[in-house]
């Protein structure tokens, strides 16, 4: 018999599997052992350590080192890796569609989407009657600049016939515009490849030092309707749709739809993760009535959160903005499956209306974490485990990630106030 | 018809809005008094919106339906479209941050107010406010942020106007990570979680209640 089989669990692996089941009761709104801390550190903890944004993207190795020192002193049940973008490969493929430090925004600011009509409002047809076509040909020369001569190709379907791989193919590939492009993948390929290696690493090193980490949150999906409107309407160009070609918007969303979702379910799968977070941007209250909500927002969503729960996946959606006229529709969903992160909303309505169906996560301000003090940020804690503690689904993080700006004694009382004032 | 012409707009019918445009201007109805219509139905769709019966996309739609009445009667008006405001903002999203939607939302609403904004953008650069100010000489300075990281530069904005000897200038402050605590922190004159309030604040400011 193999020596490891019968070798005891070490204290690390029973932290592990202590800290795992403790996430995953709140979750499934079994009372835990203690309220769980599942923190999303993108750049706190760097900034502690006095890397940049810039430094994160560029020197990911450097960035590694210090968050997982960093994050490791916190005794957190979960942590996050740091905030991803490989800023070699940006730089290789000329990407326009992010603008990021260390190339096109100082030194320590955020990466950010840059959002625009990737898809123009006249171009619905051509996307719904052929999506990879448009995607290839349309979309990726107008989100990279290295990638515009992919606009070259002839339309795809015309790239079916049995002479295409020793005709089409090697013409185009003997374009130089075309060759170059292509390197420059390879290229990029391989900077990627070296970045992931790093992150795998440090996910490795948190999870022989005991602590579970939600890359799950990365094997991402989206709602169907965020990524129509922020991939390629834009918020002007989506919110105009509504009005002015209803049937089409509803289409695309449909379209892309199950692709999400399989692509969801592959990632998780592969990846071995149990959870898929769902970054939600337009179906904040701001954006649309619970009417428009409810006519595009809501189907294509909901059945997102259905098919994963189906193929036993946690969907962790993180409710950006304020959702709390959406709450009822949220009343439809089976309890104990879902792990909802809030940014926004009014605590004691939210524990009325899904308290016992979502597990609440996040919501510590942001501002309390930085600008507030140590004993503000005690008491929100106690305030969101009194509102929430007797379901079980509660877990703490800040409302948007843990600010890089935030005070260390603030994420410390945070921290601490849980393990006073969290145990069950 | 001028009722009619009201309520296309106010209801967001983009065709009909123009064709009653058509049908006035045909009917020599004075271009003037049509954008004036078309202003008094902007008000009702900014009144639906603090009212929660509209949301971004009405506003959206309705910017949008303006600027097409707009188009039309622009080659009749020769200048006579300009109303006079009732004050002067300086507006922009703090430097580092390229978010445009609540800004958009706030400039939307205190021009529906009677507001003149000098809208600056996104990712505006503090000396960029200071420079504004300056020589658009207002009195009023809108800071916008998304992010958390929003709040250094809205600090470093408001000590900048400080700096330059802008001290009766008055700032205040909102978007996703602004709070009392931000406010305090930052230095600004007040904040505001709504469109509506940014009004509320400025109407504050000027001494009116128009």
């Amino acid at each position: 018999m193999d020596n490891k089989e019968i070798a005891p669990l070490t204290q690390k692996e029973l932290d592990y599997q202590a800290r795992e089941k403790r996430v995953f009761d709140a979750i499934a709104l079994n009372t835990p052992d203690r309220v769980p801390l599942v923190c999303q550190d993108d750049y706190f903890t760097l900034e502690q350590a006095g890397i940049t944004a810039a430094q994160a993207y560029y020197e990911p190795e450097l960035a590694a080192k210090a968050h997982v020192e960093g994050v490791s002193k916190y005794n957190w049940d979960m942590v996050s890796l740091w905030a991803k973008f490989p800023g070699r490969v940006g730089n290789i493929l000329g990407m326009t569609a992010i603008k990021w430090a260390g190339h096109n925004l100082a030194n320590h600011h955020n990466y950010q989407f840059v959002e625009k009509e990737y898809m123009l409002a006249d171009e619905y047809d051509e996307f719904l009657q052929d999506p990879s076509d448009f995607t290839i040909r349309k979309l990726w020369p107008r989100m990279a600049t290295e990638l515009e001569p992919f606009a070259q190709f002839s339309p795809l379907r015309a790239m079916t016939h049995s002479y295409t791989p020793i005709e089409d193919l090697p013409y185009l590939a003997g374009k130089p515009e075309i060759r170059q492009m292509l390197e420059k993948i390879i290229e990029a390929g391989k900077e990627y490849n070296k970045f992931e290696d790093i992150r795998w690493k440090a996910t490795q090193a948190f999870i022989d030092r005991g602590f579970p980490v939600m890359n799950a949150l990365e094997a991402g999906a989206h709602a169907p309707f965020d990524w129509i409107c922020n991939y390629f309407r834009g918020m002007k160009g989506t919110m105009l749709d509504i009005y002015y070609q209803p049937d089409k918007l509803k289409a695309a969303i449909d379209l892309v739809t199950d692709p999400i979702i399989e692509n969801a379910i592959q990632l998780a799968t592969e990846l071995n993760e149990k959870v898929v977070g769902i970054p939600l941007h337009r179906g904040a209250d701001p954006f649309m009535s619970n009417e428009k909500f409810e006519e595009f927002y809501w189907p294509s969503f909901k059945k997102l959160l259905l098919r994963l729960i189906d193929a036993g996946i946690i969907p962790a959606p993180y409710f950006s903005g304020k959702f709390e006229n959406r709450l009822e529709f949220f009343q439809e969903l089976p309890p104990g499956k879902i792990w909802g992160h809030w940014d926004v909303i009014d605590l004691k309505k939210t524990r009325e209306m899904v308290g016992e169906i979502i597990c609440f996560s996040g919501n510590v301000p942001g501002s309390t974490l930085i600008s507030g003090t140590v004993e503000q940020t005690r008491d929100y804690v106690k305030l969101l485990i009194d509102t929430f503690g007797d379901t079980g689904g509660l877990m703490i993080d800040g409302a948007s990630a843990i600010p890089k700006e935030s005070k260390f004694e603030n994420v410390m009382a945070m921290t601490e106030t849980v393990f006073d004032y969290g145990v069950y | 018809m001028t009722e009619e012409l009201f309520s296309a707009i106010s209801n967001l019918s983009k065709g009909e809005s123009l064709s009653i445009t058509d049908e006035l201007l045909q009917n020599n109805m004075k271009p003037v008094d049509i954008l004036n219509i078309a202003r008094d139905a902007m008000h009702t769709i900014g009144e639906r919106f603090e009212s929660g019966e509209y949301f971004l996309p009405e506003l959206i739609v309705s910017g949008d339906i303006l600027s097409a009445v707009a188009d039309k009667l622009k080659p009749f008006l020769e200048g006579e479209g300009d109303t006079e405001k009732i004050g002067k903002i300086v507006f922009g999203t703090v430097a580092g941050d390229i978010h445009d939607i609540a800004k958009d939302i706030v400039v939307f609403m205190l021009e529906v107010h009677g507001f003149e904004v000098i809208d600056l953008g996104v990712d505006v650069q503090v000396k960029r406010f200071v420079d504004a100010v300056q020589e658009h000489q207002a009195k009023i300075v809108g800071l916008s942020g998304f992010l958390t990281l929003a709040i250094k530069p809205m600090r470093d904005t408001i000590f900048a106007l400080k700096q330059a000897g802008l001290i009766d200038v008055k700032v205040m402050i909102g978007g996703g990570p602004v709070d009392e605590l931000v406010c305090k922190d930052t230095g600004a004159d007040a904040w505001g979680p709504t469109a509506m309030d940014a009004v509320s604040i400025a109407r504050g400011w000027i001494g009116t209640t128009a």
